[in-house]
């Protein structure tokens, strides 16, 4: 995941005291699992074989 | 003549768990939440050349799949919620013994936010954006991003009996208390 955000939970800490987010809160931590959960889920393999298609689609077409 | 390059295209697979991940957290469905991806996958692959390098690839990209999401809404008729003034019904869910939340009672308690809450919630607590990105994301001031994360966490400690921060349950008298609250 790293190299795609210029500034990566940039203030992070900080932010998340002011909001009641922070590890210290249930809600921040909940949120944070229910979150994690999802991200680590499979992707399925449609969103690969997607990009592939239109990486043929555009090489095979030179519109440009 | 600058096609697509293959760093875009790295960058497009490294952020899929992520757009589903917020996609499922607005739609609430799975089903749906893969469309959004793939719409979003689509149309970034065609605006590529409007991306500006250098900027942050994820929030453009998580701006074009929220922009998917509300429109898609529309066409389906369904109003979009707009929560700045209303008052929600409460659903109190009232957590286990010890007042030990699990995933499923937070999950429940999330899907009864509303929209506007829930993306700036997930934005900011789980996304990992700032409120300058959430607010660019979402078109909006950042104050009231603010003012929706604080009151989606509001709602949240109300729905689930919890209270302020640094807290590991209710005991159960204030479980009892705040349990009312939440059915006004």
């Amino acid at each position: 995941m790293s190299g795609m955000d210029k500034n990566p939970r940039r203030g992070q800490g900080g932010q998340n005291k002011a909001d009641g987010l922070g590890s210290n809160s249930e809600i921040g931590r909940k949120l944070k699992q229910y979150y994690d959960e999802l991200v680590t889920e499979q992707v399925p393999d449609r969103f690969a074989d997607l990009l592939r298609q239109l990486d043929t689609k555009e090489s095979g077409s030179k519109k440009e | 003549m600058a096609g697509h390059d293959a760093t875009f295209k790295d960058d497009l697979i490294k952020a899929i768990p992520s757009l589903r991940a917020f996609a499922i957290s607005l739609s609430q469905r799975n089903d749906r939440a893969d469309d959004l991806v793939q719409e979003t996958l689509v149309k970034a692959w065609d605006k590529q050349a409007s991306f500006q390098m250098g900027t942050n690839l994820k929030a453009w990209l998580f701006t074009i799949l929220r922009n998917e999401f509300y429109s898609q809404m529309r066409k389906r008729g369904r109003e979009v919620q707009d929560s700045d003034g209303v008052i929600t019904a409460g659903v109190a869910i009232h957590p286990g013994q010890q007042g030990a939340i699990d995933l499923k009672d937070f999950r429940k308690a999330l899907e009864t936010l509303p929209e506007d809450q829930r993306e700036a919630i997930i934005l900011i607590g789980a996304s990992g954006f700032s409120y300058e990105e959430a607010a660019e994301i979402c078109g909006v001031a950042v104050g009231t991003i603010k003012s929706r994360v604080s009151r989606a966490r509001t709602r949240l400690q109300e729905i689930l009996g919890i209270d302020g921060e640094g807290d590991f349950g209710p005991d159960a008298i204030s479980s009892q208390v705040l349990g009312s609250v939440a059915v006004v």
